[in-house]
This record gives structure tokens, C-alpha cells and sequence, in this order.
């Protein structure tokens, strides 16, 4: 590893000295704000720090990693996804007693395990961001210890990760004995991928279990509600997010590697967990009363109109997949947001009918709200929108015709549940007890919430009004991605 | 010398039980223990791969398995212990707060 | 300077921004301060521009701004464009020069209204959609603003909602001008299918490659932009819901049923004059929708009884006369009616708004008179209004706008006699009419007692109104004043870079002076006329309209001629028979199962939400299962 390596690595190797550090500054300090101000800063120094990476690309720094603007962009984006979950939690830890510090620590490996896997290009570094990312959120989801429910996502996340990991990991070995090798390139190079053998093709959905399970598609999604209702809201934000986004951008790397087209048993059983996301993921949400469980259901569905675009393959894809995750990185955080800065000491502000009316007495934050639920459903105007018109127009390019009847009915039924949503917030205050106090009296945004949503919810409609920038942006890296 | 279908009906075989283990038993500390025999057996199939390819990187990631499920453990168990003192429970079928 | 041309409707929509999110918070006098403020400077910055294009004119006289483009996929580049032409200057300075007096009004005529707040930023959506209309530089953003327009139509028309009957006409309005929306949205999939642009430069170059004169899909696309046109400005024969608008606010009938958006559809139609030049039996068909929309609309004023509903009908004419200039191919003299109208016509309805102000919301002209005395400054105003609006000769803008007009007919190519016929003899009515309301009102003997009198914020818009309502018409002298050196043509030269001139064939001198003299004459026999029957002898008109005869007509005139009648047996009570009859019908049972079905489903579904861990891991299990199947079968 020679410097211009090093230099390459630099963003990956920022936030893992970070957490170390910071885990010796907490045994000094125990001040919450020294903990924020520091993760933040090294997150953005991070951030910064692709930029001055992003000269020596694409290289390849050891097996392990290959550091090109397709695997740039994902971090940058998983980059800012931690600022702003960082934000979200300084504010939703302030107002709890219970200890900090270590918080942010885990969510720095956290970061970094997400961001191993976007640079990954190698079974062991896979496995490595894989669990690196598990193993944080695995405390970070029962960072609550008095909350029962807080414990119980914990476990249950913890079980079941690893017994998928375990599915994966078999599946690795089953690819490593029939290729030989665990590196993706060399699958890809000299021809090294064996036609069609059924163990490589096991081996191959076996890996997809695995990936399946941190996605949460159907039929692996069981635990995504439990686990959302469970974990602080800015914890579910970021489960939702970057760990979903870190293994799409991996799936579409290594596919697209592979040539997912040449596997029949994998394209069709990918197919398969697309159409059953998208339409489970929807109907589950239907009458579903905790705002956070809709949030997961919903990002089921949303994860099964992502892999309509990768079944579908080619440069338009890819761009529609990195708008996409642009888009839904965005608008689920700003959903969570909402729930995370509105959330009081008694729990999560996660009861829909909490929320009734709340558009008379805070017509802001129910305006921010009513945004993202829109971007959701994908409605113009909104980044939601044109992510998903590029999914579609990627899908009807490759004449995927199925699967897009599927994603038209499954967005039609999400209309239902996001516009019910709506509906709830401009609803009537029941008369009675006092008159009409709506939902959360006494909560406010305050000036971090205030400003993170506004940011955010400019973001989402910037993107759904003005989208050319970050296309081009995606046409010069993710769309780059080899072959 | 062993042949390599013995090591992969070894692993698949173990790989099975650690399954079975793991969706029969309502003891969280046994589907724990199911957890370490899948990987575990994911583990023998990579070495005798890695033997028969001649080939190190397969023994490379057994390691890499063997810290992580050490971490996994440890963490499943401080989880189980926080749980255990608010609940007196070990057994998933009483971990069902949240569900719908 | 024109770099800021986005800043304009910008501006506008700011202010509807900050009125809608924080109308509530906002005390009265902030929150008119906000919409007129904005309004006001968005006109203050249309006015540089316009110096500025008139003093050193973009090259080719147009300058586009493209703002960004929307998305692009595989051909499909909607660009959100504005256009700064001639046409749109005029369009501009109408828009915000108008409004902004009206608005200016607004802040005063709306005070203490519940709602106020509301009602402004009602307005700043409709001024910004308006100059969204007109800057359009593509046809998907100019509808876009005709749609934005129709939306701030229906919502201000239904301002007082707590009156169902208000909920009615603003639906009414909402309805009948979807009809002609329909058919514009039809044109645009026609244009967008067959000439591959909604750009409207490229999409008019085309046309004429592509299409040719008079072939059948120029005649198609531009009968179907005629009908949008139709619905918008309220010609026969989707005129019916104008006259209901009225039931909106005062200052939304002289804003958006005067002066603005109902002159959309004559925008439309000078904006797509090369795709009407290439159609003529549409063009034959604009001209003669004008002449008859004019003449009926004009017999309906004549008997109105409601002050605003008189003014409605003579705006629905007024607009019928601008049609007839462009059926004739007289762009720029539709241009030059257009905005005289709606200078006098927004005084006329300002005017009528001062004096239903004053006399405790009293509409009926037949309960008013004699506030010639009590309301001096409303009354002068309205004379002049109304003196403008009859086309009184040399000293008012509506004698230089409508004589453009029927010179025109009488001398284009495409005009005819009988055409240039129902033109004068709709002069004669406008003024008939014209002073029957002034008689009526302010004349004759005092039947109310106006309390008070209105203040600075209405008076100065009608005496700037009342200004441009005399002086307007100097920039465009009528030909026969060439013979006594007064050659003055500046309006239609400006425009000439947008819109062609006419091709006209002269006249002989003593035509010219014989056709002037036979308008003039019945333009003050009408109000001569007027004075007889209203003021002088009163009775004569009574006596008239007491023969069987005499009241039949009257009573068709006064429902607008009973179109609202055959609309009702012919289209809305089938539909509702139709409804009522199908309500139980088969068609509802698919989707009434599909939620039936989406509920079971989820009711199934959400029992393997179980929250049993093993359950979870099952699924897992059986997914991998399932997976590995695939292999196996394939």
C-alpha cells in the first residue's frame, strides 16, 4: 500500500480512527456536545476528503476495495445520511438521560461498516462492512436498556442477521468453490465464471438471502416493523437508509460484475422477491396504524421498485438507481425526522392519530411531513416522482412489463396509506376535554429540527423540480460503473 | 486423502441442524448456539475449499467469521441480559410487544 | 435588466408562499401590505422592462430565458422557458398595472372580510399563474398557468363559500370551462404527436412545414385550441358561466372576469397565429363567434337588472368583438381592445364595487339612483367608464380600440359587410346599454341613502383607471386621421414584430368617411336612446315591455337566451338521470372487490406480522427454500 493508496482510502480510513478516538475523548469527556461536534466533524471532513480522493480514481486499494466514482458517490451520500442522523440524534439524545458517548461511536462504524461496502469489491471486505455494520446496529437499536421494546428489536435484529449472515456466508463459499476466487474482478476478468452450474447459481441466491435480509424484501422482511417500532426513531432512520443503501449499491456492483442476465435461476428469483415486495410491502401498510411500522412497510415496497431496476440492467438503471436512493435517502429521513424531533421522554411520537389536526395548530411541520409522503408516493414535483419515472422508464426499456403492472398497482395502494396519513394531519380535532389541543402540545422542532427539515424537504423538491444536476452528476460516476 | 464431497456433506449436513436448531427451539441462548454451528460449518466448507483450491483467502475469511461471531455472541448475550433483568424472559415467544 | 424577467411571476407566488403559511399570524394591514407590495413591484419591474425592450429591442425582438430543464428522458424535454416578446409586454403591463391597481383597492373594498388573508393570496396565485400564462415560452408551461388561472378563478369566484349558491356558480365556472380545457389539452397531444414540440416558436414553424394551409390537421388542432379558447373567455357558446361569476368579490370580477384571465383565450389565439392562419374555415369560425357572441351578450346587458351582471354581459361582448378582430386576422387590433377594455372595464366594475360598497351590498339598479350627487367621484369615473366603453368618439381609448376593430373587418381580406353589420350594430347596444346603467344609477331620483364615502385606496385606483381610460387609446389613431397629419400607429407597429399586420384592401375616402359617420351616429343615437327611455321618459320603456311580445324578449334576454335552459335539458339533466339511474351499476363491483380484496389481503398479511422471532426465521427459511427451488426447476 503505497501513499497514493493511503490518499484514496482516506475517507474510509477518517471515520474508523475517528471512532476511536472518540471512544478515548468520551472516557475524558463525558459532554454531549463534545461528542456531536466531533462526529459531525469528522464525518465532514470525511465528506470533504472524497473530493481529494476522487484525483487517483478509479483504483484499486489492495483486493479489498476499489475506490471509483460509482463507489465516491455512495459514499458521499451514506456520508451525509450520517450528518444528518448524527443531527437528529444530538437533539433526541439531549433530551434523555442516558448515556451518549458511546452512541456516537457506533454510529461512526456504523457509517464506516456502509461505506466498506459501497468501496467494497471483495467477498471478505463484503462480509467485513456487512458485519460491521450489523454489530453497531445491534446496539444501537437497544441503545434504550430500560425500554423493552427497545431490547426486543435489538435481539430479534441481532438472531436474525446473523442467521442470514449465515446463509450468505455459505453462499460464499459455495461461489468461492466454484470460481475459485472471492474477488469480484477477477469474476468478471478472463472469463473465470463458470456457465450456469446449479451450485454457482445456489451459491449465488444463497448471497441473495443474505442481501435479501438487510434490504428487508420479501420474503425476509418479517422483521423490518418490529425492529423500526423498537429502535430510537434517528436509529430507524438510519436502518432504513444507509444500511439499506449501502448493500443496494454492493447487489448492483457485484451483479452488474457477474452479468446478472446470464443466470436465469437468479434473474428470476430476484423478479420473484421484487413483484412479492412491492406489492406485501404495500398491502401490509394499509391499515396500519404506528407511523414508524407504515415507514417500514413502506420501505419494503420501496426496496422492491429498486430491483426492478436492477433485474433490468444497462446505464439507465444505474442512474435510476442512484436517483433513486438520492431521492429515497432524503425523504425517509426527513420522514423519521419528523417522528424523531416531535418524539417526547414518554416514547415515540409514532401514534397516527397523534397527529390529527396537526396541520392548523404547526402548519410547517405538517407541510414538511405532507412533503415527504408525497415524495413517498411519488407524487410530481417531488424527488419521489422522477426517481421512480427513471425506474420506470428503465424497466419499460428492457420490456420488464410484469413487474411494472406490479410497481403501478403496488404504488396505487401506497397511495391509499400515504394520503390517509395527509388526511389525518389536516383532519378535524375531536371536540371535547378542553377543547381542541392537538397533537404534541408543548413539542417543538426547535431551531436543529427546524432547519435539518427545511434543508431537507428543499432538497426533495429541488430534486423533483430541478432534477439535471444531479443527473449529471450520476451520469459521471454511478453510470460509469464498469462493465 | 479425505475427498472434497465429504467436507461439503460434513458442512451442509451441520448447516442443517444449526437451521433446524435454530427454528425449533424458543431458547435464545440455543438459537445462539445454532447460530455458531451454521457458521461454523460455513467454516469447515471454506478451509477444505481452500485446501482443495489451494487457495489461502479462504482460511483468511474463516477468521474473519470466528471475530465476528465471537462479537455477535457477545453482544446477543449483553442484549439477553438487559432484556432477561426487565423481563425474566429467555424464550422468543414471549418477546411479542410488538407485532400487526 | 431582462435577466430578471423570472423575477416576476417569482414575486407573485412569493407572496401567495407567504400569505398561505403565515396569512393567519399576519395583522390585515401586513398582510395587504405583502400582496399588494409584491404585485406593486412586480409591476414596477414589468415597466422597466418594458422601457428597456422598447428603448433597445433584444435581437429579433424576442428574448427566451430558459430557467432550467425539467427532466429528460428519451426525447421528452419539457424546458421551463420564458419568453419576452411584444405581445407578452403588452400582456405583462395589463397584468401587473391592472392588478396592482386592483389589488390596491382590494386592501380597502376586502377590509374586515373574514378571510383576508386569504383572499390576497388568492390574488398573488392568480397574478403569478396569469404571467406564468403569458411568458410561457411551451406550451405545457403556458397550460400550466391556464390551468393555475382556473384554479384562482374557481376558488375567488367561491370566496364567500359559506353561501352555497356561491359554492354553485364557482363550480359552474369550474365545469364549463373544463369542457374548452378538454379541448385545448386534446390540441397539445395532437401538437406534441404530430409536430414532435410543445415549443410554441418551433411548434408554429413546423405546423406550417408539416401541415400546410388549410389541410385537415391544422383545421383540427386549431379548432381544438380555438375551443379551449372559447371555454376561457366565455363565447358562445360555453358563455354561460361568466354571468354566474359574478357571485365572487368585486374586485375578482374586475381583475380575473374583466380585465385578465377571461382575455386569455384571445392571448391564445394571437400566440398561435400562425397555426390559425393556416386554417381559415376556423378562422371563419372565430370571427363569427365574435360577431354573434357580441350581439347576444349585447341584447342580454340591455336588460339586466343586477349591476354586475350587466357588466358581465358587456364584457362577454366586449370579447366578442376582440374575436372578431382576430377571425379577420386583425391580431393587433384584438390586442389594442384588449387592453383599452381593461382599463374602462376594470374602472366600470371598480365603479359598480364603490357604489354596492356604499349602499349596503345592494346589486339591483332598480333600487339605486341619484348618487350622481352623493358619490361625485364614483359617479365622474363611471361616466368615464362607461362613455369609454361606448366608444365615445376622439376623447375616449374605446373609440380609437373598436374603430381599429371595425375598420379592420370592414377592410380585411377575410371581412365581410355582414360581419362589419352585426360589428356596428353591437356599437349601437354597447352604448344603449352602457348609459342605461349610468342613467339608472346615478341619474333620477334617490331611491338609496349611500353611507359614506369611499376612501383614498379606492378612489386613487379610479382616478388612474379613469386616466388611462381617456388617454389609452392615443397610441393607435384611426387611418382617416392620416388626413389631418395625425399618421399614428404606435401600437400596431410594436406589436408588427410578433404579430404580421393585416392584409387589407382601401377603401375609397367617401366609404371611409360614410361607414365613420354611420357608427358615430349610432353610437350617440344609442345613447340618446338611452336618455329617452331611462331618464326623459321612463315610461316608454314600461310600456314596451308590458306587450306580450316586448316581455317574452325581455325575458330571454335577461336569462342570457335561455342557454342556460337547453344546458339543462340537454346535458345536465340526462347526465343526472343517467347517474342516478347507474348508481348500483356493475362497473363499481371490480373496484369496490380490489378493496375489498387489498383489506382482506392486508388482514392476512398482517398475521405473519406475528412478532414471534421463530416465525420471522421461518419466512427466511422457507424463502431460501424456495429460492433454491428455483435452481433446482431451472
Amino acid at each position: 500500500m503505497n501513499s497514493a493508496d493511503f490518499i484514496a482510502l482516506l475517507p474510509l480510513i477518517v471515520p474508523a480512527l475517528a471512532s476511536v478516538v472518540l471512544l478515548l475523548l468520551i472516557t475524558f469527556s463525558r459532554s454531549h456536545a463534545v461528542s456531536v461536534l466531533f462526529t459531525l466533524g469528522s464525518l465532514l471532513l470525511s465528506f470533504l476528503l472524497l473530493f481529494v480522493a476522487g484525483g487517483g480514481t478509479p483504483r484499486r486499494v489492495t483486493p479489498l476495495f476499489i475506490m471509483d466514482a460509482y463507489s465516491l458517490f455512495f459514499i458521499g451520500l451514506l456520508f451525509i445520511a450520517g450528518i444528518v442522523v448524527a443531527v437528529m440524534s444530538s437533539r433526541y439524545l439531549g433530551e434523555r438521560s442516558m448515556e451518549r458517548g458511546e452512541y456516537y461511536v457506533l454510529l461512526l462504524l456504523a457509517t464506516l461498516g456502509a461505506s466498506v461496502l459501497a468501496a467494497g469489491s471483495h467477498f471478505a471486505s463484503f462480509f467485513a462492512g456487512l458485519e460491521i455494520l450489523s454489530v453497531s446496529l445491534y446496539t444501537l437499536i437497544a441503545y434504550r436498556r430500560n425500554d423493552d421494546r427497545g431490547n426486543e428489536a435489538g435481539l430479534k435484529y441481532l438472531i436474525l442477521a446473523a442467521a442470514s449472515s449465515s446463509f450468505l456466508l455459505f453462499g460464499m463459499a459455495l461461489v468461492y468453490a466454484q470460481t475459485g476466487s472471492m474477488d469480484f474482478f477477477q469474476l468478471a476478468e478472463g472469463g473465470r465464471v463458470p456457465d450456469l452450474t446449479v451450485v454457482l447459481s445456489a451459491g449465488l441466491l444463497l448471497i441473495t438471502v443474505g442481501v435479501g435480509f438487510k434490504l428487508a424484501v420479501v420474503p425476509f422482511h418479517l422483521w423490518t416493523p418490529d425492529v423500526y417500532e423498537g429502535a430510537p426513531a434517528p436509529v430507524a432512520a438510519f436502518i432504513a437508509t444507509s444500511s439499506k443503501g449501502a448493500i443496494f449499491a454492493l447487489l448492483m456492483r457485484y451483479f452488474s460484475l457477474m452479468d446478472l442476465q446470464r443466470f436465469p435461476a437468479v434473474w428470476y428469483g430476484i423478479a420473484g422477491i421484487a413483484v412479492a415486495s412491492m406489492l406485501i410491502g404495500n398491502l401490509l401498510a394499509l391499515r396500519q396504524n404506528n407511523l414508524k411500522r407504515i415507514l417500514a412497510y413502506s420501505s419494503i415496497a420501496h426496496m422492491g421498485y429498486l430491483l426492478v431496476a436492477v433485474l433490468a440492467g444497462g446505464t439507465v438503471a444505474k442512474t435510476a438507481v442512484g436517483y433513486y436512493l438520492a431521492a429515497y435517502f432524503a425523504t425517509m429521513l426527513g420522514a423519521f425526522g419528523v417522528i424523531a424531533f416531535l418524539s417526547g421522554e414518554e416514547g415515540d411520537a409514532e401514534n397516527l392519530e397523534a397527529y390529527r389536526g396537526m396541520a392548523w395548530s404547526r402548519p410547517w411541520t405538517a407541510g414538511v411531513f405532507v412533503a415527504m409522503l408525497l415524495s413517498l408516493a411519488g407524487i410530481p414535483l417531488t424527488a419521489g416522482f422522477i426517481g421512480k419515472f427513471y425506474v420506470v422508464a428503465a424497466g419499460a426499456g428492457a420490456a420488464l412489463w410484469i413487474p411494472l403492472i406490479v410497481l403501478v398497482a403496488g404504488s396505487t395502494i401506497g397511495l391509499y396509506y400515504y394520503l390517509r396519513i395527509v388526511a389525518v394531519l389536516y383532519g378535524r380535532v375531536p371536540e371535547g376535554e378542553g377543547g381542541a389541543v392537538t397533537g404534541f402540545p408543548g413539542r417543538v422542532l426547535g431551531m436543529t429540527g427546524g432547519i435539518l427539515l427545511t434543508v431537507l424537504t428543499f432538497a426533495l423538491l429541488w430534486l423533483g423540480v430541478y432534477p439535471a444536476p444531479l443527473i449529471r452528476i450520476l451520469q459521471a460516476t454511478v453510470a460509469r460503473l464498469v462493465p | 486423502m479425505v475427498p472434497l464431497e465429504w467436507y461439503i456433506g460434513l458442512s451442509t449436513v451441520l448447516f442443517v441442524i444449526g437451521v433446524v436448531g435454530f427454528l425449533i427451539r424458543r431458547n435464545i441462548l440455543i438459537m445462539l448456539m445454532s447460530i455458531e454451528l451454521m457458521l461454523n460449518s460455513v467454516n469447515i466448507s471454506l478451509v477444505a475449499f481452500s485446501h482443495y483450491l489451494q487457495d489461502l483467502r479462504g482460511q483468511v475469511l474463516v477468521f474473519f467469521i470466528i471475530t465476528v461471531a465471537a462479537a455477535e455472541a457477545a453482544i446477543g448475550l449483553a442484549i439477553l441480559i438487559s432484556l432477561f433483568r426487565n423481563k425474566e424472559a429467555v424464550h422468543t415467544d414471549e418477546m411479542t410487544e410488538m407485532k400487526g | 435588466m431582462r435577466e430578471a424577467l423570472w423575477v416576476i411571476p417569482t414575486l407573485s407566488y412569493l407572496g401567495f408562499v407567504v400569505l398561505a403559511l403565515y396569512g393567519r399570524g399576519l395583522t390585515p394591514s401586513r398582510a395587504a401590505v405583502v400582496g399588494v407590495g409584491t404585485v406593486g413591484i412586480s409591476a414596477l419591474l414589468v415597466l422597466a422592462l418594458a422601457i428597456e425592450f422598447m428603448t433597445s429591442p433584444p435581437p429579433g425582438h424576442a428574448y427566451v430565458q430558459v430557467l432550467w430543464q425539467w427532466m429528460e428522458v428519451e426525447g421528452f424535454r419539457p424546458p421551463v422557458s420564458l419568453r419576452l416578446d411584444a405581445l407578452s409586454v403588452i400582456m405583462m403591463l395589463v397584468i401587473t398595472g391592472v392588478g396592482f391597481l386592483i389589488h390596491l383597492y382590494s386592501a380597502e373594498f376586502m377590509r374586515g372580510e373574514e378571510g383576508y388573508s386569504r383572499f390576497f393570496a388568492y390574488m398573488n396565485l392568480f397574478v403569478g399563474s396569469m404571467l406564468v400564462l403569458v411568458l410561457a415560452d411551451n406550451l405545457l408551461l403556458l397550460y400550466l398557468g391556464w390551468e393555475g388561472v382556473g384554479l384562482c378563478s374557481y376558488l375567488l369566484i367561491g370566496f364567500w363559500y359559506r353561501d352555497p349558491e356561491n359554492g354553485y356558480a364557482a363550480r359552474k365556472a369550474f365545469v364549463v370551462t373544463r369542457v374548452g380545457d378538454t379541448a385545448f389539452a386534446i390540441a397539445l397531444f395532437l401538437i406534441f404527436t404530430h409536430l414532435g414540440t410543445l415549443d410554441i416558436q418551433e411548434a408554429m414553424q413546423q405546423a406550417g412545414r408539416t401541415w400546410g394551409a388549410d389541410s385537415g390537421m391544422a383545421i383540427a388542432a386549431a379548432a381544438l385550441l380555438l375551443g379551449g379558447a372559447v371555454g376561457k373567455s366565455a363565447q358562445l357558446p360555453l358563455q354561460v358561466w361568466l354571468p354566474d361569476a359574478m357571485a365572487g368579490p368585486t374586485p375578482v370580477s374586475a381583475l380575473i372576469h374583466a380585465a385578465t384571465m377571461v382575455t386569455a383565450g384571445v392571448y391564445l389565439i394571437a400566440r398561435t397565429h400562425v397555426l390559425f392562419a393556416l386554417a381559415p374555415p376556423v378562422m371563419l369560425a372565430v370571427a363569427v363567434i365574435g360577431a354573434a357572441t357580441l350581439l347576444l351578450a349585447g341584447f342580454s346587458a340591455l336588460t339586466q337588472w343586477d349591476i354586475k351582471r350587466a357588466l358581465a354581459y358587456s364584457t362577454i361582448s366586449q370579447i366578442g368583438y376582440m374575436f372578431l378582430a382576430l377571425g379577420v386576422g386583425a391580431w393587433s387590433a384584438a390586442l389594442f381592445h384588449f387592453m383599452t377594455h381593461a382599463f374602462f372595464k376594470a374602472l366600470l366594475f371598480l365603479g359598480a364595487g364603490a357604489v354596492i360598497m356604499n349602499l349596503h351590498h345592494e346589486h339591483d339598479m332598480g333600487k339605486m339612483g341619484g348618487l350622481r350627487t352623493q358619490l361625485p367621484l364614483t359617479f365622474w369615473t363611471f361616466l368615464i367608464g362607461a362613455s369609454s366603453l361606448s366608444a365615445l368618439p376622439v376623447v375616449t381609448a374605446g373609440f380609437y380600440s373598436k374603430d381599429l376593430i371595425l375598420h379592420n373587418v370592414g377592410t380585411s381580406e377575410s371581412g365581410s359587410l355582414w360581419l362589419w353589420g352585426a360589428g356596428v350594430l353591437g356599437a349601437f347596444l354597447t352604448s344603449l346599454y352602457s348609459f342605461r346603467m349610468v342613467f339608472l344609477t346615478f341619474f333620477g331620483e334617490a331611491k338609496g341613502k349611500a353611507s359614506g364615502k369611499p376612501g383614498p385606496l379606492i378612489r386613487i385606483p379610479l382616478v388612474v383607471l379613469a386616466f388611462f381610460s381617456l388617454v389609452a387609446g392615443l397610441v393607435e389613431m384611426p387611418s382617416l386621421f392620416a388626413y389631418a397629419g395625425l399618421d399614428v400607429h404606435l401600437f400596431t407597429r410594436f406589436l408588427q414584430t410578433t404579430l404580421p399586420g393585416i392584409t387589407a384592401s382601401p377603401l375609397p375616402l367617401s366609404v371611409e368617411i360614410g361607414r365613420e359617420l354611420i357608427i358615430e351616429a349610432l353610437q350617440l343615437g344609442g345613447i340618446l336612446l338611452a336618455y329617452m327611455l331611462f331618464l326623459y321618459k321612463p315610461g316608454i320603456a314600461g310600456v314596451v315591455a308590458r306587450t306580450p311580445w316586448g316581455e317574452a324578449l325581455q325575458r330571454l334576454w335577461r336569462s342570457g337566451w335561455g342557454f342556460d335552459r337547453v344546458y339543462s335539458v340537454f346535458f345536465i339533466r340526462p347526465f343526472v338521470w343517467i347517474a342516478r339511474v347507474n348508481r348500483e351499476d356493475a362497473v363499481d363491483l371490480p373496484y369496490v372487490g380490489m378493496i375489498w380484496a387489498g383489506f382482506k389481503a392486508n388482514r392476512f398479511l398482517s398475521r405473519t406480522q406475528s412478532g414471534k422471532v421463530r416465525w420471522y426465521a421461518a419466512g427466511i427459511g422457507l424463502g431460501a427454500l424456495v429460492l433454491l427451488g428455483i435452481v433446482v426447476l431451472l
